[in-house]
């Protein structure tokens, strides 16, 4: 590499005007006649040449390397049949053509499973930015061309793409597709899922149109089975049953023929649907004002989930006083709307401190009943009317109470204390602050007490959480038909809100109960919870009443059983932990409860598409002048190629694909010499000076004309 | 000597912790509701809160369903106030304040939800410049932890509790009464005509009216103190035990009164759905 470069002796004005000034003695000169007048004018134009100091510069250039990048595609698709050798074999070969190449590198890119799937694209990128683009000869991908991140490709190279795809041209696969699946539904209300067959690559014709048969359950239920031919799209309305996950599997057998489909990991899917509840509905019916109203008010106002209605009675209907009706603030209750017509939107209705005084009218009660009897709540919360000849339980109603009165009220200072079956039962388990059960502790360690309760005699079937004075029942559960009732016997609980004697946890519990009534899948009292930690690796606990709980079998992906035994973590609390041998549709039961989770992809993303396709590549591999060979019809050979041409053709031997070596160099010095040393510019002046002075004639006598 | 003390006191303080039974008269207020109202030590004034209140229970007890029963009076430096719900507090220039532990209590009254009415019984005299109750008053809240406080505008809550009231007369009516201010950020929802304040009831209320006055009763049920003069002053005298009335539906139901215009709404909303359905 030689340029030439200039290094002013004065500044390029000066050497401007002396260059200006020998143009015009030249230009006099020759206006005057004079002979030599190119030669004074060369001289000039030398001198101002030697003022600007002319030199010659030169590197020392070692030439670089050429790079090919090896892309190799290691993901979970490429280990479908036959493809991991196609790989072996490619790599292998094409290592050892470019190994033959002089001067040329090769830089390997392994690629991995990504949670994402196969990030060529991203890996592809990475590897150009990498790398000096002015020394990458070619890119070889071996590959089969699913890229899960093709926006990520980069839209052009340095030097030519190939993709070496792999796969067979009779490669076919028959796969299931979930369109439109949602995450959350409310519960009760169907939710659609859409989804379809499709058939990819080389179908075989006996297969074409043989619609699938698709199985579908809803949390390991006994499947329903459906035809779908492929191509067609499906509606399916799933109902979320419960709160919390609801898990849809559908899957289709792998269809028979003689040469397989590429593999049945995407026949099958596995749509996890979050059944929520609408909006929960509360009526809460006061009795009467009094001290512990605002308690239930702030618990139910606080919770954004719920719709509250209150309804206080301040006046019953016996009492008058002489005030005009517009001087008064009171709103007649639409009670018949809202106990006969509209009932069934209730989540849950409490009693608080209700006495019967006519207000309600008796079909209301029986109402109610039927509500609760078809899978609704009530919640009683009795002070001691409960006890008087106006309680509840003198109602229609009285027959689903979970507790009868005797109609005796403890008026003294009791400490409420969960009994064993509380200390089981969600909706007392792990209070905080809770008497200990042999009842030793002292006032004031734990929970503040409560001044009054009624004495019941509770339902034989019904579960006694609490008790309170002389060990009497102080909150009471019971199921009726499909729904649920709860009873507490105290109107007292918001003295724990207000820290009599330390207080305690009035509204967790409250909540609780609430939200036991009104079928919160955490509050259940058999329950089976699966927490999924990491991967395949989850926890499970199971939650019962009993003292104990068996083993758990575990339904594998497969079909196959194992037992899994549970360990006792606390009352009413058995869990175990379990490593998944692999991604599917697990289902764990004993003999009340069954759970369904999906662990891992059901259809990792990786078998997704399986048909191997460059379809990706192609503009990529296009704009680069590349080629894309199928691995199926033999490794091709390398050639280099200049830069522009064509990198990929059909030669004699079979395909082959070029490399451009880029003849990349470094510079590692440079020279600087003038072109003249300085008495070689003097020399030239003087020279050009006395060349114009004799061809003026002036060294000669003038001869005589 | 000091450590002694301290150590007597701790032992009382334990032994009152493991004593069977709290007071029954505070078992009472709990059981029943009972109004309950400051001891000042000036037994003119604790006479006539006592009357005072027992005549706004009788009223609530003949007009509503709730039913008080006999007023408590409290020893601020004694007594536990955990188990009431309303306190009645009669400012008198000369009434020792409380002792810090009371005040602690007292404190702990208002933040779950305990209310105090401060009455400054100086409604005739108020604001004219002379001496009236407002220095008092200073001195005996001074220590709580009160929030701002605003007067009631006319849209709060406690003007329908229960009856419709424009202002909250005692044995005088002129002057204002203040409660927690509204948040700065309420405004008048749409379709509703009240300010959407939040459930909290206001811990404290303060005004010069002297209710306890207008409110009570002797023995036999007959009003003790003249209000205002003839058939007007017996007006003024019903709006006080209205206002009475509103105040107790007002601490014991908290919004409820408020909230209650959204039934209809809520009511419509489900009427919709079964539309839809």
């Amino acid at each position: 590499m030689n340029a030439l470069s200039f290094d002013p002796l004065l500044p390029w004005p000066f050497v401007g005007a002396v260059a200006l000034l020998a143009l015009m003695i030249a230009a006099w000169s020759l206006w005057r006649g004079l002979r030599g007048w190119p030669w004074r004018g060369l001289a000039g134009l030398a001198a101002a040449a030697a003022l600007a100091g002319p030199a010659l510069e030169s590197g020392i250039r070692n030439k670089l390397p050429d790079i090919v990048l090896l892309l190799e595609d290691r993901s979970a698709s490429q280990s479908l049949p036959g493809r991991a050798a196609q790989t072996d074999a490619a790599i292998e070969e094409v290592t050892r053509q470019i190994d033959a190449l002089p001067d040329t590198e090769i830089r390997r890119v392994s690629l991995g499973d990504d949670a994402d799937g196969t990030l060529l694209g991203t890996a592809l990128t990475r590897a150009l930015a990498a790398e000096p683009a002015s020394r990458v000869a070619g890119v070889i991908a071996v590959t089969d061309g699913l890229a899960h991140d093709a926006p990520m490709l980069p839209a052009g190279a340095p030097a030519p793409v190939h993709v070496l795809r792999t796969g067979r041209p009779d490669d076919w696969d028959r796969r299931l597709v979930i369109e439109e699946a949602p995450a959350y539904g409310l519960i009760g209300e169907p939710v659609t899922i859409r989804l379809r067959i499709e058939d990819q690559g080389a179908v075989p014709e006996e297969i074409a149109d043989r619609p699938a048969r698709l199985r579908i359950s809803v949390d390991g239920d006994d499947a329903q089975s459906v035809d779908l031919p492929p191509g067609l799209s499906a509606e399916l309305q799933v109902t979320p049953e419960h709160a919390g996950q609801n898990v849809v599997s559908i899957a289709f057998d792998a269809p028979v023929s003689a040469g397989p489909e590429l593999t049945d990991r995407n026949n099958a899917a596995a749509i996890q649907i979050q059944g929520v509840h609408d909006r929960l509905r509360v009526l809460l019916v006061s009795g009467e004002p009094h001290a512990g109203e605002r308690t239930w008010r702030n618990l139910l106002k606080s919770d954004a989930n719920v719709d509250l209605i209150h309804f206080t009675i301040l006046r019953p209907p016996d009492k008058m006083d002489a005030v005009p009706v517009n001087e008064m603030s009171l709103i007649a209750f639409p009670t018949q709307e809202l106990f006969m017509q509209r009932i069934n939107d209730f989540d849950l209705i409490i009693f608080d401190r209700y006495r019967v005084r006519g207000i309600l009218m008796p079909q209301y009660f029986d109402n109610i009943r039927r509500y609760v009897e078809e899978g609704g709540a009530v919640l009683v919360a009795a002070g001691p009317e409960m006890s008087s000849v106006e309680s509840l339980n003198l109602s229609p109603l009285g027959g689903i109470l979970p507790a009868r009165p005797t109609g005796r009220v403890y008026d003294r200072a009791f400490l409420p204390r969960l009994t064993e079956e509380g200390q089981r039962h969600p909706v007392t388990a792990g209070l905080t602050g809770a008497p200990s059960p042999d009842g030793r502790d002292a006032a004031g360690d734990s929970w503040g007490r409560w001044l009054r309760m009624s004495q019941v005699v509770p339902n034989p079937r019904a579960q006694v959480v609490m008790t309170g004075a002389n060990d009497e029942p102080l909150l009471v559960l019971d199921r009726v038909g499909e729904g649920r009732v709860a009873m507490l016997t105290s109107d007292q609980v918001w003295l724990w809100g207000r820290g009599f004697e330390g207080g305690g946890p009035q509204l967790e519990l409250l909540r609780r109960i609430a939200h036991w009534s009104m079928k919160e899948p955490e509050l259940e009292e058999e329950a089976l919870t699966a927490d999924v930690s990491d991967g395949l690796t989850v926890t499970l606990t199971r939650r019962t009443l009993d003292a104990a709980a068996g083993p758990l079998t575990i339904t594998l992906p497969g079909g196959k059983t194992e037992m899994l035994p549970l360990a006792q973590a606390g009352p009413g609390r058995f869990t175990a932990r379990w490593t998944a041998p692999g991604p599917g549709l697990y289902r764990f039961a004993d003999d009340q409860i069954t759970r369904v989770i999906a662990l891992g992809p059901a259809s990792p993303r990786e078998f997704e598409e399986t048909v191997a396709s460059a379809e990706a590549f192609a503009p990529l591999v296009e704009a680069t002048h590349g080629g894309v060979v199928r691995l199926s019809d033999g490794i091709p050979r390398l050639r280099t190629v200049r830069e522009g041409r064509p990198a990929h053709g059909q030669g004699v031997g079979g395909e082959w694909i070029g490399i451009t070596p880029r003849d990349a160099a470094t510079v590692s010095g440079m020279t600087h010499r003038p072109l003249l040393p300085g008495w070689g510019w003097l020399a030239l002046i003087a020279g050009l000076g006395l060349a114009g002075w004799l061809a003026e004639g002036r060294g000669w006598p003038r001869r005589a004309a | 000597m000091r450590i002694l003390l301290i150590l007597a006191a701790i032992l009382w303080a334990a032994l009152a912790r493991a004593q069977e039974d709290p007071d029954p008269r505070l078992i009472r207020a709990a059981d029943e509701v009972a109004l309950a109202y400051v001891l000042t030590g000036d037994s003119r004034i604790d006479e006539t809160s006592l009357a005072g209140l027992r005549g706004i229970s009788r009223v609530l007890t003949a007009r509503t369903t709730v039913e008080p029963g006999e007023p408590i009076g409290i020893d601020l430096d004694r007594d536990d106030l955990s188990l009431l719900t309303f306190l009645y507090w009669p400012v008198s220039d000369d009434q020792p304040a409380p002792t810090p532990q009371a005040y602690l209590r007292l404190n702990k009254f208002l933040r779950s939800g305990g209310m105090i009415l401060f009455d400054t019984r100086d409604g005739d005299i108020a604001g004219l410049g002379g001496p009236d109750g407002a220095a008092a008053l200073q001195r005996l809240a001074a220590p709580l932890d009160i929030p701002p406080l605003a007067p009631v505008p006319d849209d709060h809550v406690l003007t329908r509790t229960f009856y419709l009231l424009r202002d909250f007369p005692g044995r005088y009516q002129a002057s204002e009464v203040w409660a927690e201010a509204p948040p700065a950020d309420a405004a008048a929802s749409e379709g509703v005509p009240f300010r959407n304040l939040n459930d909290g009831v206001s811990p404290v209320l303060i005004g010069g009216n002297s209710w306890a006055e207008a409110w009570a009763m002797d023995e036999n049920g007959l009003p003790m103190f003249t209000v205002g003069s003839g058939l007007e002053g017996e007006r003024q005298r019903e709006m006080a035990y209205r206002f009475g009335v509103n105040l107790i539906m007002y601490v014991l139901t908290g919004n409820y009164k408020s909230d209650q215009v959204h039934v209809p709404a809520l009511l419509d909303r489900l009427r919709q759905e079964e539309v839809i359905q």
